[in-house]
C-alpha cells in the first residue's frame, strides 16, 4: 500500500505531473470532436454521392473521385496518413498539430462513414423512392424527407461504433508529437520511470469514456426506435 | 378539374428496352377525363411497366406520352411537377415507416403545395374517415394490417388531389380477406369519377368498375374494349386462352 502511495506521488502529485493527463485529455476531445463532424460531414456527402450513383447513375465523376477517395484512405494506414499531412502537405505552411490531427482523422473517419451511410441508404427499399417520387418529390427531396432519416436509423449503431475507434484511434497522435492522453501519460513515465500507474491510468480514462459515450449511443438509439414500435 | 384535356393521358407508340430485353414494344393509349381503364395480362406482359412509364417512374426508350397535352418524355420538363397530379399507388403499399399515418398524408402536400398544415391535416382527416379509418391516424405503419396499409396509400395519393390515379397491382400483396376493403375504396373513387388506370388481375373489379379493359402480352397492347365485350365476346385468340385460364 505504501508503495502504491508512493508511485502515484511520484506520478502525479510531484511537480504537478497530473496535469499531463489532464492537458492530454483536453487534446484527446478536443480532436476527437472536430474529426467526428469532419467525419460526419465527409461520410455523409460521399456515402450520399455514391449511393445516388449506384441507384440512378448520376453523378458518375464525384462518384469517381468519393471511389478515389476511399481507396487511398481505406488502403492505408491512418498513422502514416497523419504524418504525411502534418509533415508534408502541411509543412512548409504553419497549421498547428492539433489540426493536422483534426483535418487527418477527420478524412479517415470519413472515408469510413461513407461505407456506413452508403449500406444505410442502399438497404432502404427502393418502393420508398418510388413512393416519394411518385408524390412529386425530388430526388434530394425523397432523400432528405425520407431515405436519410430511415438510413441514419438503421447505421446508429455501426456510426457510433465508428466514433469510438476514432477515439481511441487518436492515441497516435503522439507521432506528431501532439500532446494527447496517450502522449501526457507516456511522457509521466518517461520522467519517473514508473510504466505502470500513468499507462494503467490511461488506459481507465479511454475505457471510461468509451463506455460513457456506447451509453449515449444505446440510449439515443432507443429514443429512435420509439418512433417505430 | 381545372381545365379539361380530351384526352387527360395519351401514350404514343410507347417503347421500353431494359438492355437488349424489350418489354414495350409501341404502346398506344388513350385515357379521357373520369375514365376507368383497366389493365390486365400474364406476368411478364409489361403491363407494370407500362403504367410506370406513364408517371415516368421508368423512363421509356421510345415513343411519347402526353398527360394533359405536353409531352412529358421531353427532358426539358419538370417532371416532379406533374407527377404532383398523377397520384401511385403500389403493390407494397411503400408507406413511409418512420411517419406516423397523418404524417404520411400531409408531408407532400404540406412541402410541395404550400398548402396550410390545418388544411391538409382536415383534408386527410375527411379521406381517412371515408375510407374507415379515421382512428388511425396516429398509428405507424408497422401497427396496420395489409388492408389498412393500402387504403392509407391510396389516401396520400388522393391528399394531392391528383387529376389521375395509377394503381399497380394494389390488391396482390394483399391477404384474400383483405381484397375486399381495398377494392371497396376503389370503386368508390370510380362513381366520383376518378379518372383511373389499374394494374390488377381482379377480373370482377374489372368487369364490374372499367369502362374499358386492355389485354397486354408479351409487350403488345393485345385488345382494348368495353368489359362486356372484353370479357363476353374476346376477338384475339391469345386473350380467349388467358381467359379461359383466370376466370374459372
Amino acid at each position: 500500500m505504501k508503495e502504491f502511495q508512493e508511485s502515484f506521488y511520484l506520478n502525479f502529485i510531484e511537480d504537478d505531473r497530473w496535469e499531463y493527463i489532464v492537458d492530454g485529455l483536453a487534446v484527446t476531445l478536443k480532436v476527437t470532436f472536430f474529426a467526428v463532424i469532419i467525419g460526419i460531414l465527409l461520410g455523409f456527402l460521399v456515402g450520399i454521392i455514391r449511393s445516388t450513383y449506384e441507384r440512378t447513375g448520376r453523378l458518375k465523376v464525384l462518384n469517381a473521385v468519393c471511389k478515389a477517395y476511399l481507396t487511398v484512405i481505406r488502403g492505408t494506414p491512418v498513422l502514416v496518413q497523419l504524418l504525411i499531412i502534418y509533415f508534408v502537405i502541411f509543412a512548409s505552411t504553419n497549421v498547428s498539430k492539433e489540426l493536422a490531427a483534426v483535418i487527418a482523422f477527420g478524412v479517415n473517419s470519413g472515408a469510413y462513414v461513407a461505407e456506413i451511410c452508403r449500406s444505410g441508404i442502399m438497404s432502404i427499399d427502393i418502393g420508398q423512392l418510388e413512393a416519394g417520387r411518385s408524390l412529386g418529390f425530388s430526388y434530394w427531396q425523397t432523400m432528405w424527407y425520407i431515405i436519410l432519416p430511415q438510413a441514419l436509423k438503421n447505421v446508429l449503431p455501426a456510426l457510433g461504433n465508428e466514433f469510438i475507434v476514432l477515439l481511441k484511434e487518436t492515441s497516435v497522435s503522439g507521432y506528431i508529437a501532439l500532446g494527447d492522453l496517450t502522449k501526457g501519460g507516456d511522457i509521466i513515465r518517461s520522467r519517473t520511470y514508473d510504466p505502470f500507474l500513468p499507462l494503467i491510468a490511461v488506459a481507465v480514462i479511454y475505457l471510461a469514456l468509451v463506455m460513457v459515450f456506447s451509453h449515449f449511443v444505446t440510449l439515443l438509439e432507443r429514443r429512435l426506435k420509439q418512433s417505430e414500435r | 378539374m381545372n381545365g379539361s384535356y380530351d384526352p387527360l393521358i395519351q401514350a404514343i407508340g410507347v417503347r421500353k428496352s431494359f438492355g437488349d430485353n424489350e418489354v414495350l414494344k409501341g404502346i398506344d393509349l388513350d385515357v379521357r377525363q373520369g375514365e376507368v381503364v383497366v389493365i390486365i395480362g400474364p406476368s411478364g406482359s409489361g403491363k407494370s411497366t407500362f403504367l410506370r412509364c406513364l408517371n415516368l417512374l421508368e423512363v421509356p426508350t421510345g415513343g411519347k406520352i402526353l398527360f394533359e397535352g405536353e409531352d412529358i418524355t421531353d427532358r426539358k420538363v419538370n417532371i416532379d411537377r406533374h407527377r404532383q397530379k398523377m397520384g401511385m399507388v403500389f403493390q407494397h403499399f411503400n408507406l413511409f415507416p418512420h411517419m406516423n399515418v397523418l404524417k404520411n398524408l400531409t408531408l407532400a402536400p404540406v412541402k410541395l403545395q404550400g398548402r396550410k398544415p390545418e388544411e391538409v391535416r382536415e383534408y386527410a382527416m375527411s379521406l381517412l374517415a371515408r375510407v374507415g379509418l379515421a382512428d388511425r391516424a396516429d398509428a405507424y405503419p408497422s401497427q396496420l394490417s395489409g388492408g389498412q396499409k393500402q387504403r392509407i396509400a391510396i389516401v396520400r395519393a388522393l391528399c394531392m388531389r391528383p387529376e389521375v390515379m395509377l394503381f399497380d397491382e394494389p390488391t396482390s400483396a394483399l391477404d384474400p380477406e383483405m381484397v375486399g376493403e381495398v377494392l371497396n375504396v376503389m370503386r368508390d373513387l370510380a362513381n366520383e369519377k376518378m379518372t383511373m388506370i389499374v394494374v390488377t388481375h381482379e377480373m370482377g373489379f374489372a368487369r364490374e368498375v372499367a369502362n374499358r379493359v386492355v389485354f397486354m402480352d408479351e409487350g403488345v397492347l393485345v385488345e382494348e374494349n368495353t368489359p362486356e365485350e372484353f370479357f363476353g365476346s374476346p376477338k384475339n385468340e391469345r386473350l380467349r386462352s388467358f381467359l379461359s385460364k383466370v376466370l374459372v
